[in-house]
């Protein structure tokens, strides 16, 4: 039996150590190495996903000794949560090589950033050790500062910065609640499925623990108001850069707000859940109040993107709070669907958006109009894919704001106000669509190219996966039902 | 059964066929719609001798998606089809000189798609996503002509007010699967109690978006700026029906203060539209204004209690509407646009178009023997036996006056006076498809009886012989107001004010539009606070760390400057004395361990205490290391 977790983990490492082996590669070659990594490591996690998990606990475990004198371990493995995290990742990161392969700018560096921050992705879904959680979580921002402070737009050091810090200093209070939970185990080890089976920590010190877990995820989600990071580093990221970071880096965030907050402490959070319920509706709510004050396309998907991030938080606490099963089985159903589908239509949008903005230099809806007539395959993919995003039926978003909504209002009714967030997100997205795709064409923008071949395969599959998981969602849901539904909490 | 499916399918594919070939887009989408309506004929027939069939599909876990073929599905599943079918023939004749048509007859099949599956729809889960997905479609056609500015705006709001309508649904539908544990429609019905009057409240806030109720009634005439074939298809007898569908298939669930809300929503609705369409100065607004006064007839029937006439109301209109908007869609190419000062006496020159127009314009006011007679008969006389009648009754016979007086306006404005015509192309197609709904909209009151046997639906009590006399009444004189005063007389000083639709304060748009803007640019304000917050704190920390970086430099000046001392102090020691190099010497050694002591303390021998500390060393000194990179 082939170790596939580990070796989908480690290949795009590999790919990356390969590329700086090389001598002088050329660009082409750069990017091949890199193309063809992403779609190995793409295989690799089919082959898990083909594997599947079984219902209870952890599947496809893989454990190597490391430091035993203190318990920790190199323990990787999947459940129904992590693997569809797995296999958007995988995707995503394909796609945004192939988006990436006409850099010419210090391709070589940027690529292996890319593959580094591949490897910390998947190896943040997949780790069972709190040590090993802990280094891919922090590693994966380095990846991310040098992108956006080595290739992004005018203000990038300013906003690198500024991400760098709120994400590290956010982080810190995490390892913190890691020691807790270490320090509270029965055998002091860093087993994330001993502290899952078996919560080490109770009373006061499990609510600390839960505090500093929700400090760092907070940050990362991000949820109001420590959100403030995200707008800037992404109006000051590079595509690929703005890709990944809503794609995936932000699941990392609601990832362990599952997996860390909801099963290592899952008492103190039905105590603090409606707490967390109150910032997740106000994330959402005033995410997409601010999505609609804006003119800036990217600005405007930034936001859009911390309201649909609110409705992942409503899904855990309304999981944490309820004592109904099947409503906590619903509600993180919705929960773990909302991060896989808000990976491919953040993701398609922001391609779109970049693809905009390399052609027109601007970002400004107010500048553009009748775009639809100019390139209509952008065009066509924009409204696609923001119907995605306003939770239109038939694509990948309503399925899982459907069963969110359904668990909080089978939970504490009240906060299905959260609802409210459909109507303005479809304002929104009415508003950008009207502003700048139809109406008359300017023309300022006759010459605009439409999709070229590479910027096709880059956002076609995210198009196409949206589209699949609208209309049939159970290929995904089966499998994160397979854990949700046997989760004991 | 999987024969449930094929109403839904064929249009689908169709609509998949179109955007894949690009080519023979009319065809593909007339197969479509005409293989919809044949199955739908034949699903009928099979429920019609008893066959009642389910279809169960992968949904969401523990929810799958249900099709149920009963008689009212199985009904509408006809009325749909057919009006889809005659309005596409007539497409093919209006929309020749179009560009973009694989993209408008794609849309169009996708739209009977989905609102096949509406009605067939025997789970919440299909039906909600079937409701919005008609509601795209809508945005879609409406949106055609994109680069017109009009056009756009309409589609936009549209969507807007459908979609903040529809909340009302996604609530309700929470209500309703949360406390029925399941999502069958029909096993929900039975919730009872306060659930049931606030999903009975939800969904009605839900129909009211879709079947253009006061005050959602606003996004209706502007829909006009999309192409007419959508207009006959979408704002007339599909799109805007599944408000009042909706309404007809919960009615189980329906508590009697739900039940008068309805009515008194209808009532509202026909009498205020029904003044705007008399003021109005645009065919197609006028039928837009119309359809909206005519579903508030249909509520009013559903508040009374009778969904039956309702929906004999909903299909005599489905027919009567399509035609006339088909027949205005033949008008508009005749004069280049829809507004009455170029209609004049555009019946004359059109006369078939106008024959067909007439017909079905009598058959909307309620004259005997065409079908809206019965259907309205069947209005008034559940208006008149329900227990709200003080109020539904006078509001459904106004409705009826008011119908009569704005047909018969139109039908003057349309005769009278005088002007050219243009070469009308596609006339042919047009024709067939106005009178293929004509007819039926004519003698579809021969069909109502095998329909109320084959429905089990509370059929209005018979007040008969007042019903018809005052129904009547009210039509007659209602069309001979409309024909002999003109408008400006009829409402007097109201006149202006019904020609800007009634708004109210401003309309909805302002009631509710600006409020979220307020707050949405609150919220950007509080964002700009918020970041400079975090810049302002982010700042600090530069103070401090550039603080740090001084005391570095000082530190290293300190050492260079030892450094130097200590060079001139070898030099000195170079010609002093064995005992005090060794007292240096021995002085070393003791402060080296006296700070490796103390840094034994720091050491503590647990992880945990070195991790933190190590993270926080490496924090601070990346801190540094990228403040001092950015500073270079």
């Amino acid at each position: 039996m082939l170790p596939l977790v580990s070796i989908t983990l480690f290949l795009p490492l590999v790919g990356a150590v390969l590329i700086l082996c090389l001598p002088r590669p050329t660009a082409r070659t750069v990017h091949g190495i890199g193309i063809g990594t992403a779609v190995l490591t793409l295989a690799g996690a089919l082959a898990m996903w083909l594997e599947g998990v079984s219902s209870a606990g952890f599947s496809q475990v893989e454990e190597l000794e490391w430091i035993p004198a203190i318990g920790a371990a190199y323990r990787v493995g999947v459940d129904g949560i992590s693997l569809p995290l797995v296999l958007l990742s995988a995707v995503m990161f394909l796609v945004a090589f192939i988006f990436t392969s006409s850099l010419r700018e210090r391709p070589r560096a940027y690529v292996v950033l890319v593959l580094l921050l591949e490897t910390t992705a998947i190896g943040t879904f997949t780790a069972l050790d709190g040590i090993l959680f802990y280094v891919f979580f922090e590693v994966s921002l380095v990846s991310m500062y040098f992108m956006i402070a080595g290739w992004g737009h005018e203000e990038r050091q300013r906003a690198a910065l500024m991400f760098f810090l709120y994400t590290l200093l956010g982080s810190l209070p995490l390892l913190l609640a890691i020691l807790g939970l270490y320090l509270g185990s029965p055998e002091l080890s860093f087993d994330m499925r001993a502290w899952i089976a078996n919560p080490p920590l109770e009373g006061a010190a499990a609510m600390w623990a839960l505090i500093a877990m929700l400090i760092t995820f907070a940050v990362k989600i991000p949820a109001v108001p420590l959100h403030t990071w995200l707008p800037a580093a992404h109006v000051q990221a590079p595509t690929v850069g703005s890709v990944i970071l809503a794609g995936i880096m932000l699941k990392f965030g609601t990832y362990g707000l599952v997996r860390f907050a909801l099963q290592m402490t899952p008492g103190a959070f039905r105590e603090a859940g409606i707490v967390v319920l109150i910032f997740g509706v106000v994330s959402a709510l005033y995410g997409a109040f601010a999505a609609l004050a804006q003119t800036d396309l990217k600005r405007l998907v930034a936001y859009t993107s911390i309201n649909h991030m609110g409705y992942v938080i409503v899904g855990v606490s309304v999981a944490a709070l309820t004592l109904d099963p099947s409503v906590r089985t619903v509600a993180l159903d919705g929960a773990v669907l909302q991060m896989f589908s808000h990976g491919l239509v953040t993701g398609a949008l922001f391609f779109l958006v970049g693809m905009i903005q390399e052609r027109a230099h601007s970002r400004e809806m107010g500048e553009f109009g009748g775009l639809l007539k100019t390139v209509p395959l952008i065009g066509w993919s924009f409204i696609l894919a923001a119907f995605a995003s306003l939770g239109l039926p038939g694509l990948a978003h309503f399925p899982a704001e459907f069963q969110i909504f359904l668990g909080t209002l089978g939970s504490v009714p009240a906060a299905v106000v959260v609802v409210l967030g459909i109507a303005i997100i479809a304002g929104t997205f009415l508003k950008a669509i009207r502003e700048t795709f139809l109406g008359e064409p300017r023309q300022r923008w006759h010459a605009m190219p439409d999709l070229s071949k590479r910027e096709l395969l880059a956002v076609a599959p995210l198009l196409v996966l949206t589209v699949a998981t609208g209309v049939a969602p159970s290929w995904v849901l089966d499998v994160i039902h397979r854990t949700t539904s046997s989760l004991v909490l | 059964m999987n024969e449930i499916a094929l109403p839904v399918v064929f249009p689908l594919l169709a609509a998949v066929a179109i955007l894949v070939l690009r080519r023979w887009a009319p065809a593909l989408a007339l197969a479509g719609a005409t293989l919809s309506l044949a199955v739908s004929l034949w699903l009928m027939g099979r429920v019609a001798e008893g066959h009642l069939e389910t279809l169960l599909l992968p949904g969401l876990p523990d929810m799958p998606l249900r099709l149920t073929a009963e008689p009212l599905t199985a009904l509408l599943t006809v009325v749909i089809a057919t009006v889809g079918t005659f309005v596409l023939i007539h497409s093919v004749g209006y929309m020749k000189q179009e560009s973009g048509l694989p993209r408008f007859y794609a849309v169009m099949s996708l739209f009977l798609a989905a609102m096949q599956a509406l009605v067939l729809a025997g789970d919440w889960v299909l039906l909600l996503a079937a409701w919005e997905l008609i509601g795209l479609c809508s945005y879609l056609l409406i949106g055609f002509w994109f680069q017109r500015s009009e056009a756009a705006n309409a589609a936009s709001r549209a969507f807007l007010y459908t979609r903040s309508a529809d909340l009302g649904l996604y609530i309700a539908v929470f209500i309703l699967i949360g406390s029925a544990g399941t999502s069958e429609i029909a096993a929900t019905m039975n919730v009872g109690g306060s659930v049931a009057v606030a999903a009975g409240l939800l969904l009605l806030l839900a129909a009211m978006g879709k079947s253009a109720q006061v005050p959602l009634q606003d996004w209706l005439m502007r829909a006009m700026a999309g192409p007419t074939p959508v207009s006959a298809l979408l704002h007339s007898a599909t799109l805007v029906a599944a408000g009042a569908i909706l309404l007809i298939r919960v009615t189980p669930l329906l508590a009697p203060g739900v039940l008068l809300a309805i009515g008194l929503v209808g009532g509202f609705t026909t009498v205020t539209t029904g003044l705007v369409a008399l003021a109005e100065r645009d065919l197609k607004r006028l039928l837009a204004a119309s359809t909206a006064s005519q579903y508030g007839l249909m509520l009013i029937s559903i508040g009374a209690g009778a969904p039956l006439a309702a929906l004999l109301h909903l299909v005599a209109h489905a027919a009567i509407k399509s035609a006339l908007f088909l027949a205005a869609g033949d008008f508009q190419h005749a004069r280049g646009g829809t507004g009455f000062d170029r209609l004049e006496s555009v019946g004359r020159i059109r006369p078939w178009a106008f024959a067909g127009f007439t017909l079905a314009a009598l058959a909307l006011a309620g004259i005997p023997p065409l079908s809206g007679f019965f259907s309205k008969d069947a209005v008034i006389a559940a208006a008149l036996s329900a227990a709200g009648a003080v109020w539904l009754a006078p509001l459904a016979l106004a409705g009826t006056l008011l119908t009569g007086a704005y047909l018969a306006r139109a039908l003057r404005l349309l005769w009278r006076g005088a002007g050219g015509t243009r070469p009308v192309a596609g006339a042919a197609w047009m024709g067939v498809g106005v009178w293929g709904l004509a007819i039926p909209a004519a003698a579809l009151g021969l069909a109502f009886g095998p329909i109320e046997a084959l429905l089990d639906l509370p059929a209005p009590e018979a007040e008969g012989a007042w019903a018809v006399l005052l129904g009547l009444l009210a039509a007659v004189s209602g069309l001979a107001l409309g024909w002999l005063v003109p408008a400006r007389r009829l409402l007097g000083p109201a006149n202006p004010w019904a020609q800007s639709g009634l708004t109210v304060a401003g309309g909805l748009t302002a009631v509710v539009g600006r409020p979220a803007m307020a707050v949405s640019r609150g919220c950007e304000r509080l964002e700009d606070r918020l970041y400079a917050a975090a810049l302002r704190v982010g700042r600090r920390g530069l103070t401090i760390a550039r603080g740090c970086e001084r005391l570095e430099l000082s530190l290293y000046a300190v050492v260079l400057g030892a450094g130097h001392a200590n060079l001139a102090m070898g030099h000195l020691v170079r010609v002093g004395d064995e005992r005090r190099i060794d007292g240096l010497i021995f002085a070393l050694v003791a402060s080296v361990r006296a700070w490796g002591d103390r840094a034994r303390t720091l050491q503590s021998g647990l992880i945990h205490h070195s991790l933190a500390i190590s993270a926080v060393v490496t924090a601070v000194m990346l801190l540094i290391l990228i403040l001092a990179s950015l500073r270079f």
